[in-house]
């Protein structure tokens, strides 16, 4: 299988930049899982969905929107109302998906290439945050594992807590560029370093 | 030692100096001091100049509610006007200029308009807008060519021309509590709610928190209320559950306790750290909001109140006690208070000696006329101050006796020696926010004030803002909101109590002095007491009016030293009381927010990019971007000194003569997915789709719902239930939402899920007469020949190991191919069909080919599906399908919409063989010098390389029967008029053979 060509791979730059005083303040890295896959439930049959992606995973997802679930480099979450977002690094997971849900369940698709996947962690995580999205990122708001969808400036995101103190943010792949050079900027006042 | 720094005292840090200049004058001061205290430490008096009569200005207060010494501060090229020196922090290398003035502070030349004060007062520009003939400047034309004239005399700072350099970010937060002001009640409410839980953010505009208690000289529990407030303030930012925000004004309350805030993170600093912004806009949505506001000492109007060397008592007493200033040696209180005989003794204790207190009120309290006496101050009870003496400093006042029930003079006045007057004529209660939320305000006849109004949102009120005035009442009323916004958490201490006379500060009901002579109410914009009573005799009797007419309470500071005396006077003129005149609804901001801050990070981005996959394959490959919406896209790719003309015109030819490439990643793709995504295509496209095998796609179109046409694309089936829909790349957002709008709202029962994949797919087209044998060449898993893939089939195969899906369609009107892989695929796709194509000639181009060759073909884009064109207007009729109802089919047909004489799509052919532009009108009969009688318009034009004509497409009335006719194009905007043929838009090859191979 060809690889794929990352969005950032020309200004994506490894190492430490911004005001680095105080120590980093955030790291930043690209996830590049194997497969994101977008699952999504006719209505009243979310909770076979959901047995689905525990058949397919082993991520025992808990019901209804923003909820979700990281383990062993796999992770879901919930955006909107039967609708699943699944990561993991299985390149073909759509295909996957596509052979066990029933058509009657729900449908599949394949977002491997339309989204950036962005890990945002460190200390400063829930700051930098904030300066994008109008969303309570405390820890009891937002608790690890769960997900949502908001938007920053035009771009739709997708963001997962995948730890007490990281995220993993999903943006479409076109607007990747430009977040990341905004997610950088907002990150200088705190020190970054891109992993 | 600076001439009026006290020799202790203070918060400030007198062990490091501050350089900083003013008006080119260096001076010096401490951390912790503002530029008002640091240039009144240094003897300076003169701040400003006043906005219509140049008269000079002092300070009259020490915060955020300065009208009068506002500054301009310089950064670099960038200069910030209207800013209060009360709030302007030093740092080393401040550099500040005065402003409203020439060619100097202490010489202003406008300082002559003093002389023609009668004709400068309330409606002075209505009234004179509107003048008389001068010559050939007749009327307004005449004060038009004043205005520039009038307008740099008046006024206030001058903004910069160069570009700000700063940087803003702004910041989203969530609390529980929100509490509003820092003083002694803020800080109690912070405390309580905290202690009970809650997450707590407290903001206070000034840069060190604890407000009174910083400089109230008063005691609580025993300890200076300063270091009450310092520990307490550590105490709260020790704990994981609140936010501290210093420097931070709440500015505007809205819907939902929302509220909206600006942090001055480093207008304080010469340097900001890296990356720091220089001023933060947060939104805060809060729970439960405690407004801590506290209250605005008022002003009193008399003849020269507006002297530097005036000030308002409190504020003198803070310049005192916080910061180690005397804004005065020898002073005068002026008041119709208690409050400011604590000031009084404030100064008094710095050092000064207290003249004398003039009080209005024939009776003054026990408790007043103890402090007086610890002040050493000689009471003068039922006088006035009625007038000021001195240049651009005091030297002394007068005083007579008044009497304050009937509100008269008597008796005559006498001189008293002063070079400093504290005034002091109640308080007002900070309000602002509350009213901003919703409420009327409340007036409370003992106070003489507007009170905060009932709740309209989860707010309480705690302090001097809640007419809790005292220390003791503003610590219980503190802890009292903190425990109902922690959600009646209780106090887990006892409340403080608070040391200090207990006074009793409700006013006498005296606003004004009644004596001759220029008596200020709205000090930033030169209203006078004369100019209200003016508005009143004139008919501008209503609140909202006396505003717009006189401009009182207007300008940067709102009026927040002038509302309540204005009013007052207002509601004298009327013989009404107060309430009855009423209020101003306070609206936000409550200070000035600079636009960066509301821009954050879009300042210098108003929008995202937004790149394909092979975004940087087309920069390194010569290629000229430019923006289509979000998108950047290849405009050409020239050549060593080829012009624009010349790279498109290469580029379409080859393209029809050999091969050419496109990206096409930007057009809209949904997936429309589900049993029931054939019928749902059936319902929002004019022609069938359920019918369409899988491995092919089918052009589609689509109406809005009142009949006209929204956007066309073909669509791919992919699976039985699994439809590729592509929109263009301008209405893709669009076509989302209405198909998602549909069902939602019309058919919730349809079983169709839809997403964007846009991004999941790279595009390329690959047209011309070798693009069949450029794909056989690189693509493997598949036949590309006609049996395989005839026009409009699908098939699914690899380039160089990357799956691609191909669909044989052609928007070039060549035989062409969309080669679709996985975005990430998209350059890898890209490079390896350019290395098939290359013995074949193909070559890349942009979209000004991909325009001139649909163009040619006639083929329609937003440029013509432009909201008001129907199917028919662009000879799509084929496309209404008679077999089933369908979006839009029950409106399509209504008369105007099948009307002749409607515009429809035509070719133009430039007759003068000059180039046509889009935006021109067709016209039957030339008029240059009046351009009319307009029967349509050119909507996209290009040169042809294969017609080797200008020609263009064009709406024109009634277009299908005027093939053949001559017409006209005229286009004034650009001076083009010339001769036109109007042909079908069919330009070239319109059998569609070329297509077909």
């Amino acid at each position: 299988m060809v690889d794929q060509l990352s969005p950032l791979e020309p200004v994506l730059r490894t190492g430490r930049q911004g005001h680095l005083a105080d120590g980093v303040g955030v790291r930043l890295a690209e996830t590049q899982p194997g497969s994101i896959v977008q699952l999504a439930a006719w209505p009243g049959e979310e909770k076979a969905l959901i047995r689905t992606i525990k058949q397919v995973t082993g991520l025992a997802l808990p019901d209804g929107a923003g909820g979700g679930v990281c383990a062993n480099g796999k992770a879901a979450f919930g955006f909107a109302p039967g609708r699943f977002m699944v990561i993991g690094e299985d390149e073909n997971l759509a295909a996957v998906f596509a052979g066990k849900l029933s058509t009657k369940t729900g449908t599949v698709t394949d977002l491997s290439h339309g989204r950036t996947g962005i890990r945002i962690s460190g200390p400063k995580s829930e700051w930098v945050l904030a300066k994008f999205f109008a969303i309570d990122f405390a820890l009891p708001a937002f608790p690890v594992g769960s997900g949502l969808s908001t938007v920053h400036h035009d771009i739709f995101a997708q963001i997962q807590r995948s730890g007490a103190d990281q995220f993993d943010v999903y943006v479409f792949r076109s607007f990747a560029r430009a977040f990341w050079h905004a997610l950088c900027l907002a990150s200088e006042e705190v020190g970054y370093e891109v992993i | 030692m600076s001439p009026r720094r006290t020799a202790s005292g203070g918060l400030i840090d007198r062990s490091r100096s501050i350089r900083f200049s003013f008006d080119g004058h260096f001076y010096s001061g401490h951390p912790g001091d503002t530029l008002a205290s640091a240039l009144l430490a240094q003897g300076v008096t003169l701040f400003g100049r006043s906005f219509k009569y140049h008269r000079p200005r002092g300070v009259l207060t020490a915060g955020v509610d300065e009208p009068n010494a506002l500054v301009t501060v310089l950064r670099g090229d960038a200069r910030e006007p209207n800013i209060q020196a009360t709030m302007l922090e030093i740092y080393d290398g401040l550099t500040v200029v005065s402003q409203n003035r020439f060619p100097s502070l202490a010489f202003d030349i406008g300082a002559v308009n003093q002389l023609g004060g009668r004709l400068l007062g309330a409606g002075f520009y209505y009234k004179t807008f509107m003048g008389p003939v001068f010559g050939p400047l007749k009327g307004t034309r005449f004060w038009m060519f004043c205005e520039r004239f009038i307008r740099r005399a008046a006024g206030l700072g001058r903004a910069g021309k160069a570009a700000d350099p700063s940087r803003y970010e702004r910041m989203n937060a969530f609390c529980d509590v929100l509490v509003v002001g820092s003083g002694p009640a803020g800080l109690m409410a912070a405390k309580q709610a905290a202690a009970g839980g809650a997450r707590v953010v407290l903001a206070d505009l000034e840069p060190r928190l604890g407000g009174s208690a910083n400089w109230s000289g008063e005691s609580i529990d025993d300890t200076a209320a300063a270091e009450w407030a310092a520990a307490t303030v550590a105490e709260l930012k020790a704990r994981p559950n609140v936010r501290l925000l210093p420097r931070t004004t709440v500015w505007g309350y809205y819907d939902d306790n929302t509220l909206a805030a600006l942090e001055r993170v480093t207008d304080h600093k010469r340097t900001g750290r890296k990356g720091e912004p220089r001023q933060r806009h947060w939104t805060i949505r809060a729970g439960r909001v405690v407004l801590a506001t506290g209250a605005f000492e008022r002003p009193m109007v008399f003849p020269g109140n507006d002297r530097p060397g005036v000030m308002l008592a409190a504020a003198a007493a803070r310049y005192a006690s916080e910061f180690g200033v005397l804004p005065g040696r020898k002073i005068a209180v002026f008041a119709n208070n208690d409050g400011a005989y604590r000031s009084a003794l404030a100064l008094r204790e710095a050092g000064a000696s207290i003249v004398a207190i003039v009080d209005v009120r024939a009776e003054v309290s026990a408790a007043a006329r103890e402090l007086a006496a610890r002040a050493k101050a000689e009471i003068l009870a039922g006088q006035a101050v009625v007038a000021t003496e001195g240049g651009k400093t005091l030297s002394g006042i007068k005083v007579q006796a008044f009497d304050a029930a009937t509100g008269t003079l008597s008796g005559d006045a006498r001189s008293l020696e002063a070079d400093f007057l504290a005034v002091s004529g109640g308080w007002s209660p900070i309000i602002h926010l509350a009213s901003q939320a919703g409420a009327k305000a409340v007036w409370d006849e003992k106070m003489q004030a507007f009170m905060l109004p009932p709740a309209t949102e989860r707010w309480t009120g705690a302090g001097a803002c809640s007419g809790e005035f005292s220390t003791g009442e503003a610590l219980a009323g503190g802890a009292a909101a903190g425990s109902w916004a922690a959600g009646g958490a209780s106090a887990t201490d006892p409340v403080p109590e608070a040391g200090g006379a207990a006074l009793d500060i409700a006013p006498a009901p005296v606003f004004e002095i009644p004596a001759r002579g220029k008596a200020f109410v709205d000090f930033q914009h030169d209203v006078t007491a004369d100019d209200v009573r003016l508005a009143h005799r004139e008919g501008f009797i209503s609140v909202e009016h006396l505003k717009r007419y006189t401009t009182l309470g207007m300008a940067t500071d709102q009026g927040k030293t002038s509302n309540i005396p204005g009013l007052a006077i207002m509601a004298n003129a009327l013989g009404k009381q107060i309430p009855e005149v009423g209020t101003t609804r306070f609206r936000p901001p409550f200070a000035p927010v600079s636009v960066g801050a509301l821009a954050a990070e879009r300042y210098g981005e108003i929008r995202p990019e937004r790149l394909t996959p092979m975004h940087d394959w087309h920069a390194d490959n010569g290629a000229t971007m430019y923006s289509a919406g979000l998108w950047h896209r290849p405009m050409i790719y020239a050549k060593p000194g080829e012009t624009v003309d010349q790279a498109y015109v290469r580029e379409a030819r080859t393209t029809r003569e050999k091969a050419g490439i496109v990206d096409v990643s930007t057009l809209g793709k949904i997936a429309v997915q589900g049993p029931d995504a054939g019928d749902f295509l059936d319902r929002v496209y004019t022609n069938m789709f359920s019918t369409l095998p899988v491995g092919k796609a089918r052009y589609g179109l689509m109406l809005r719902e009142d009949g006209f046409a929204m956007d066309d694309g073909t669509t791919w089936r992919l699976a039985e239930d699994n439809f590729l829909m592509t929109t263009t790349t301008a209405n893709a957002g669009k076509v989302m939402q209405h198909l998602e709008y549909l069902l939602d709202v019309v058919w919730p029962d349809l079983k169709v899920h839809l997403t964007s994949v846009t991004d999941q797919w790279a595009g390329a087209a690959i047209g011309g007469p070798k693009a069949r044998e450029i794909l056989a060449a690189c693509v493997t898993g598949t036949a590309v020949d006609n049996d395989a893939l005839p026009f409009m089939g699908i098939v699914h195969g690899e380039i160089a190991g990357a799956p691609v899906v191909i669909c044989r369609l052609s928007f070039s009107g060549e035989m062409a191919f969309e080669v679709y892989s996985g975005a990430g695929h998209g350059t890898h796709v890209w490079q390896a069909v350019m290395k098939a194509g290359k013995p074949f000639g193909l070559v890349p181009y942009g979209l000004e080919a991909l325009g001139t060759m649909r163009i040619e073909k006639g083929h329609v884009t937003g440029a013509e599906i432009d909201g008001r064109t129907t199917a028919r207007d662009l000879h799509l009729d084929w496309m209404l399908s008679k077999k089933k109802p369908f979006v839009g089919s029950m409106m399509m047909d209504r008369e105007g919409m099948t009307s002749p004489d409607r515009l429809q799509l035509v070719g133009i052919v430039s007759l003068d063989n000059r180039p046509l532009n889009g935006g021109a009108h067709i016209v039957e009969r030339l008029d240059r010098e009046t351009p009319r009688d307009s029967i349509g318009h050119i909507t996209a034009a290009c040169y042809s390389p294969v017609l080797r004509k200008h020609i263009a497409l064009a709406l024109v009335r009634s277009g299908r029967s005027r093939h053949g006719e001559r017409a006209f194009v005229s286009d004034p905007l650009r001076d083009r008029f010339g001769a036109v043929e109007i042909v079908s838009h069919h330009f070239y090859d319109p059998e569609g053979k070329r297509l077909h191979g």
